[in-house]
């Protein structure tokens, strides 16, 4: 492909990408009056400012976003922690059944959560935790195949030369885990994280499932409800749903190397 | 010889995962297999009705236009995503500047949820404040209803769906070009292929794997597809953008018939295998490996 054309398609696709998220950017801060009016302007007419700070002052918004950001934290830590030790039982130690582990993850993978939602709120209802954070916490803790993977890739690719000296040096295997192991794979780490971040953050099946307390809600699920508690006021649910972007907008920003990384081998694991 | 201290510790290391597979592997396939061949309504305790559920859904009207649905959907974004995503990946694998930049923009949609989507996709779609009857009126073409009108809205849903993946296909197929040897590039130039030439015979082939890979993920995405519909649409305007997962949720967490939605649950995952098999043997006979 010529250079120029290459440009070309690159910048016109850009602008396809991102003058959407400039319109409603623009949305958010009309007023209605101005949000309805047909033909439609493109810049606000005044810009009122105040529409963001009012999402905060009207609906509960800060309680979902501390929600959504306990929530995502926990399951981000969750599944590093426990991906990064069963990456490491296959990759570095000596695991019985190791095959069977390895075809029995890759076959949890074609079992996809829309298939498995019903079951898991029986079980989960069974344990008591319908309208509690847990059923989008724990089962992180589980480890999730995409990040066993990707952990196991991972660990396979170092040296066996350091955990040799730690051994005769008379580290045991957790000690050889995290001070050995886990700081050379550091960039999975990241990727696991900010990976496990974003789709716990964006999550819309599992806590419209599980959580029903007004006070219980994540950012999706409270910032969908506002549509029927801001009627006449769809800017404001504009700007609410644009500012549930601007912590993983901020995250992409700062690591965006980490999401491509990620992106990659989710797609090149199977 | 392992010591059993040593398959102990491996056995320890690997314990969250073993949960996992009692919990939220074994223990649902068996409940979702019991619960298909039983009336259960949450409340009271499952009742065995043998093959009822799955006669039901033989007959069941709604069911089968929901699966058309969910195929049109797939037939309009599977193709588009994946013809997309190709030429913006050769275009980026050129020697040009900015090139973080540029990907990162067709990466911000990949991050925003659908929440967020469903939103920025109303300052487009919205029939009477979107920028897209705006642009139609440049060329004189009528206002349409988008997400409102029965014929247009999978259409709509699908232009959705292909904007905000494309960019993950995208640097899926970057990083299968860069594999490719830029040698074979040069042979070609040597034996006279234009551009075109090059693509059809070095570039297609040489990402054929990758290609498949998109086929498959982008397939089974849309044959699980929930969120976007129940952000957007919740299938609507009279069923016109049902798909199977949203029916299912339904019947299951809406109407209480956990039984009949288990029975959806294994037809959809029966469906997505039966895909990947056929997918997995297509790719015996065209994909060509580096």
């Amino acid at each position: 492909m010529p250079k120029r054309l290459a440009y070309l398609v690159l910048v016109a696709g850009a602008a396809v990408m991102l003058l959407p998220f400039l319109a409603s950017l623009f949305n958010s801060l009309k007023t209605y009056a101005d949000y309805i009016a047909v033909p439609p302007g493109f810049l606000p007419d005044p810009f009122e400012w105040s529409n963001w700070t009012q999402v905060w002052e009207r609906a509960p918004f800060g309680v979902y976003a501390a929600n959504s950001l306990l929530i995502a934290s926990l399951a981000a830590f969750g599944n590093v922690l426990s991906s990064a030790m069963v990456g490491h039982a296959l990759a570095r130690m000596k695991l019985p059944a190791r095959g069977a582990l390895l075809t029995a993850a890759l076959a949890t993978m074609m079992l996809p959560t829309v298939v498995t939602i019903i079951p898991s709120f029986i079980l989960f209802r069974e344990f008591g935790w319908l309208d509690t954070f847990l059923p989008l916490i724990v089962p992180f803790w589980l480890a999730t195949p995409f990040g066993i993977f990707l952990m196991r890739q991972s660990f396979l690719a170092v040296p066996k030369e350091f955990e040799e000296a730690a051994t005769i040096d008379g580290a045991g295997p957790w000690r050889v885990f995290t001070r050995i192991h886990l700081p050379l794979v550091k960039p999975a780490l990241a990727t696991l994280t900010v990976f496990t971040f974003m789709s716990s953050w964006g999550a819309v099946l599992e806590p419209t499932v599980y959580l029903t307390s007004p006070d219980k809600l994540t950012l999706p699920i409270g910032v969908m409800g506002l549509r029927g508690q801001f009627v006449g006021n769809d800017q404001l649910v504009t700007a609410a749903a644009l500012m549930s972007l601007l912590p993983i907008l901020v995250l992409f920003l700062i690591a965006q190397r980490y999401f491509v990384r990620g992106a990659m081998a989710a797609g090149l694991k199977g | 010889m392992a010591s059993l201290r040593d398959r102990l510790w491996a056995t320890l290391f690997a314990s969250p995962y073993l949960a996992h597979l009692i919990l939220l592997t074994a223990w649902p396939v068996l409940a979702l297999a019991y619960l298909s061949f039983t009336d259960y309504d949450t409340v009271s305790d499952p009742e065995w009705v043998g093959l009822d559920n799955y006669t039901r859904l033989l007959g069941d009207e709604a069911f089968w236009s929901s699966l058309g649905n969910t195929g049109v959907f797939a037939l309009l974004y599977v193709p588009a995503q994946t013809v997309l995503a190709l030429v913006l990946a050769v275009a980026l694998n050129q020697k040009i500047r900015f090139i973080p930049l540029l990907r990162g923009a067709y990466f911000v949609p990949v991050v925003s949820s659908w929440v967020v989507i469903a939103y920025v996709a109303d300052s487009v779609f919205n029939p009477r404040t979107g920028s897209a009857n705006t642009v139609l009126g440049w060329f004189g073409i009528d206002p349409q209803a988008w997400l409102n009108s029965p014929a247009l809205v999978i259409p709509t849903l699908a232009a959705v769906a292909v904007w905000k993946g494309v960019g993950y296909m995208m640097v899926l197929f970057l990083a299968a070009l860069q594999a490719i040897p830029q040698e074979r590039y040069e042979a070609a130039m040597v034996d006279g292929g234009n551009a075109w030439h090059r693509f059809r015979h070095i570039t297609v082939p040489g990402v054929s794997g990758t290609t498949f890979l998109v086929l498959v993920l982008s397939t089974i995405t849309t044959l699980q597809a929930f969120e976007q519909v129940y952000v957007m649409t919740d299938g609507g305007p009279s069923g016109a953008s049902e798909l199977t997962v949203l029916y299912m949720y339904r019947q299951g967490f809406q109407f209480f018939q956990l039984g009949y939605a288990a029975a959806i649950a294994w037809v959809l995952f029966a469906i997505i295998l039966l895909f990947t098999l056929v997918q997995l043997w297509l790719q015996r006979r065209w994909v060509h490996y580096a």
